[in-house]
């Protein structure tokens, strides 16, 4: 049992900006971790996760985007929340397990006990109280959560092998090309601080290795690692693979959803993963209506309080408020006109959508406008590169305008209607 | 003056190229501009006094019989059918229908091919005819693209035929033949009872003799016997309307353009029609729909906030809510485009319901069933 000296301290990689290049467009305007899922931003829900952890202390947001991009959001969010939340910039990479070791000072202030590691772009219900339950009781260095998934989609992932008894990991491999398990790495871990120990021995065997290479050449034959600078630290290959099997590394298995956010059309599925979820755990976040004096919602649905659904045009009487939903995800100021569907999209901030629009698996760039009678459709493929049609910011559909499957980068006018296309 | 004159309409065949609207419906009962495509011709005709119609045709003479009376009464016209029991082109049919076309009186008669729309200046072709005292008259219309078609060379001043010349590869000239004639009795003493083509075999040989003229045809020409056509068409009729009896067309807010609307058509609030559209009997255009450049038959009903242009929408079909229906998309009759679909150039046969979109134009292929249950 923990006792309440046993401070928590929560570590979420967040990336930057020359990273998750497959996040365009909407990353040229954004930090991919602030992009909104389910109404808040894709950060939220880790940060969220972490609060229910006792005794958290405080939480690290890791990465390499300006310092200045997160400023106003960690401190909104410290005081909403009422859990310090500070961003770390990293000045140059070190890898998944070097950057934690980078800031082991800080992190190590509190004198944790126990460090999460979290990946920002992992969509899950983050079991993090379960796992620190289990990890207690493993009596290891770490943690991994686990999933179990088809086999021909595992070598995407981490897989590992645990010891279906005691749950030790066993075995691990990154991307595999042979089958070798179906449980895959979720990127979330807790570690006691000895994980730095660990780090630090990868370190300093690399430092030696490269001191022997300058005095021998039968050195210059090794390891791929002969070009990783010493402070660059894999998680996965240097600290889990080489621990394996060696009673230190434990698995925690959830069977909740968990996704992978690495694309646009990824944000629209977890989305809906997060709302459902809402519907759970926080069901006065959904909206509800049945049209009569509001919009009429299907399913869930999150509408921004400042959002305008709005009923009848100039003096007309009969027509309806739109219809929203499933799986709808509505920003700040943004304004929905009367007769409009929308299924499965998310419409960013100060969007306005016209009359009688339909809009379906599409996202909705900030200030964009979609014209009357309109229609910004996707196929509804969440993998496929034009499965969803992305529109960029303050982009334009002029009315009657139909586009489908398409990609369009910010500030176009679309006077012409596009199928199968990437506007630039 | 004219009362005792007569005219042939080439009917023709299985009208495949208006399917799937003609798997329901003979071509010239289609309606075209709210109409059947055959009593805009019959109409023109009556308005010129003629006093007897035939229609030649090879198909389904039944379900024309019975439409055909009910114009026989309401116009005051006799028509009467002439049935090939084999294909005999464009000239032959003539031959078949003699007896029906000649009589003692020797007054000339039209022949005009059904799938032609234009304003039937019939009158005035009357006048050129008596005035060139040839033996043959034909209407030529000007085209953009003649190669598409069969060029007819004349002389400017008098309009005489000098020669047909089928798809030109070098230009020749730009007027094509409309498909109106006006003809001498003498002209079927040309014609055998056999498969003839009268640009092929008829004209040319009395263009010979220097007896065939051509008047170029006032106002606008369209061949709406294929669905692009038939929109096209549309324009140009509503066009025409608009500048000879305006009164027809329809007015108001949600009227923009050449609308024309059924007197039993309902349309609800908050609509932009037009333009460019034929909205038939007994339908239901509910609140919140666009219409743009497209033709609803009878009885169809396009739920609220839809959007259709560029497309024709069957008999007694239904659009869903919210549905995109465009880009010559085809609905035979009786089909159910389901809420929030797109069909972009969807050809629909009849008694279908589209349950997921059309992203590209095709045909949606009709299943054989035992019985004629909807799938």
């Amino acid at each position: 049992m923990g006792s309440s000296d046993e401070r928590v301290v929560a570590v979420i990689m967040v990336g930057g900006p020359t990273k998750g290049t497959r996040f365009r467009p909407l990353s040229l305007n954004i930090p991919k971790p602030l992009f909104p899922l389910a109404g808040q931003p894709m950060v939220h829900h880790p940060i969220s996760a972490c609060k229910r952890i006792p005794n958290l202390a405080q939480i690290y947001l890791i990465g390499f985007y300006e310092e200045r991009e997160f400023a106003l959001y960690v401190s909104s969010i410290s005081n909403e929340l009422k859990v310090p939340v500070r961003y770390l910039r990293e000045d140059k990479p070190h890898g998944s397990a070097g950057g934690l070791y980078n800031f082991r000072d800080l992190i190590m202030e509190d004198n944790p006990s126990h460090i999460f590691l979290l990946n920002c772009d992992v969509c899950c219900s983050f079991p993090l109280p379960e796992m620190l339950v289990a990890h207690r009781r493993y009596g290891g260095i770490g943690t991994i959560l686990v999933i179990k998934v088809s086999p021909e989609s595992a070598n995407e992932f981490g897989e590992l092998v645990a010891d279906p008894s005691t749950n030790e990991l066993l075995h691990y491999t990154e991307k595999p090309e042979t089958f070798v398990s179906d449980r895959i790495n979720c990127g979330v871990y807790v570690f006691t601080p000895d994980i730095f120990t660990a780090i630090q021995g990868v370190s300093s065997q690399r430092k030696e290795r490269a001191n022997l290479r300058r005095m021998s050449s039968f050195e210059a034959l090794q390891s791929a690692t002969r070009s990783l600078p010493t402070d660059f630290v894999r998680l996965d290959q240097d600290i889990l693979s080489p621990l394996a099997g060696k009673k230190q590394l434990y698995t925690y298995e959830t069977m909740d959803f968990w996704e992978q956010i690495k694309t646009p059309g990824m944000s629209l599925k977890c989305s809906a993963l997060y709302l459902a979820q809402f519907r759970f755990t926080s069901p006065y976040l959904l909206a509800t209506g049945d049209g009569t004096k509001t919009a009429a919602v299907i399913g869930d649905v999150f509408v921004h309080p400042s959002a305008k659904v709005h009923p009848t045009a100039k003096n007309l009487l009969t027509l309806n408020y739109a219809q929203i939903g499933p799986n709808v995800s509505i920003s700040a100021n943004a304004r929905i006109g009367p007769g409009v569907r929308l299924i499965s999209c998310i419409v960013l901030d100060d969007v306005e959508v016209k009359e009688n629009a339909v809009v379906i698996h599409a996202i909705v760039g900030w200030k964009s406008s979609i014209g009357r009678w309109s229609r910004v459709q996707g196929e509804g493929d969440y993998n496929a590169k034009l499965g969803i049609t992305i529109l960029g910011e303050a982009v334009t559909v002029e009315d009657e305008v139909v586009v489908v499957n398409s990609i369009v980068l910010p500030n176009k006018t679309l006077n012409v209607s596009v199928q199968q296309e990437i506007i630039l | 003056e004219h009362f005792r004159m007569k005219a042939l309409i080439l009917v023709g065949g299985f009208g495949t190229r208006l399917r799937p609207l003609t798997l329901s419906v003979p071509k010239p009962l289609v309606e075209f501009a709210n109409k059947p495509m055959i009593l805009h011709q019959i109409e023109a005709l009556k308005a010129i006094g003629v006093s007897e119609v035939v229609l030649a045709i090879n198909y389904q003479p039944e379900v024309m019989l019975n439409f055909l009376k009910d114009f026989e009464t309401k116009l005051g016209i006799t028509i009467t059918c002439s049935q090939e029991t084999e294909p005999l082109g464009t000239a032959g049919p003539l031959a078949l229908a003699r007896d029906k076309l000649i009589d003692d009186s020797g007054e000339p008669f039209f022949v005009l091919n059904s799938d032609v729309i234009s304003e039937y200046p019939l009158k005035q072709m009357i006048e050129f005819h008596k005035s060139h005292g040839g033996e043959a008259s034909i209407m030529v219309t000007k085209v953009d693209e003649p190669s598409k078609y069969g060029v007819v060379v004349t002389e400017e001043s008098t309009g005489k035929v000098e020669r047909f010349v089928e798809k030109p590869k070098l230009f020749v000239g730009n007027k094509i033949n409309a498909g109106i004639y006006l003809l001498n009795p003498s002209v079927l003493d040309r014609i055998e009872l056999r498969p003839t083509s009268i640009e092929k075999e008829v004209f040319p040989k009395i263009a010979a003799e220097k007896m065939l003229f051509a008047m170029v045809l006032p106002g606008f020409w369209m061949d709406i016997g294929q669905p692009k056509d038939y929109i096209t068409g549309l324009r140009l009729y509503l066009d025409s309307l608009r500048k000879n009896a305006s009164s027809k067309l329809a007015t108001g807010t949600h009227v923009v353009g050449n609308v024309l609307v059924d007197e039993s058509a309902k349309i609800g609030e908050g609509c932009l029609i037009g333009p460019d559209v034929a909205i038939g009997p007994g339908c239901v255009i509910e609140s919140g729909v666009r219409l743009s450049r497209c033709t609803v038959m009878r009885g169809v009903r396009i739920k609220k906030h839809a959007c259709v242009s560029g497309s024709i929408i069957g008999w007694h079909s239904t659009v869903g809510q919210w549905a995109r229906v465009e880009n010559m998309t085809i609905l035979g009759e009786d089909v159910h485009v389901c809420d929030e679909i797109y069909s972009n150039g969807g050809v629909v046969l009849p008694h279908k319901e589209i349950k997921s979109s059309i992203l590209k134009p095709e045909i949606q292929k009709f299943q054989l069933k035992l019985n004629n249950k909807k799938e």
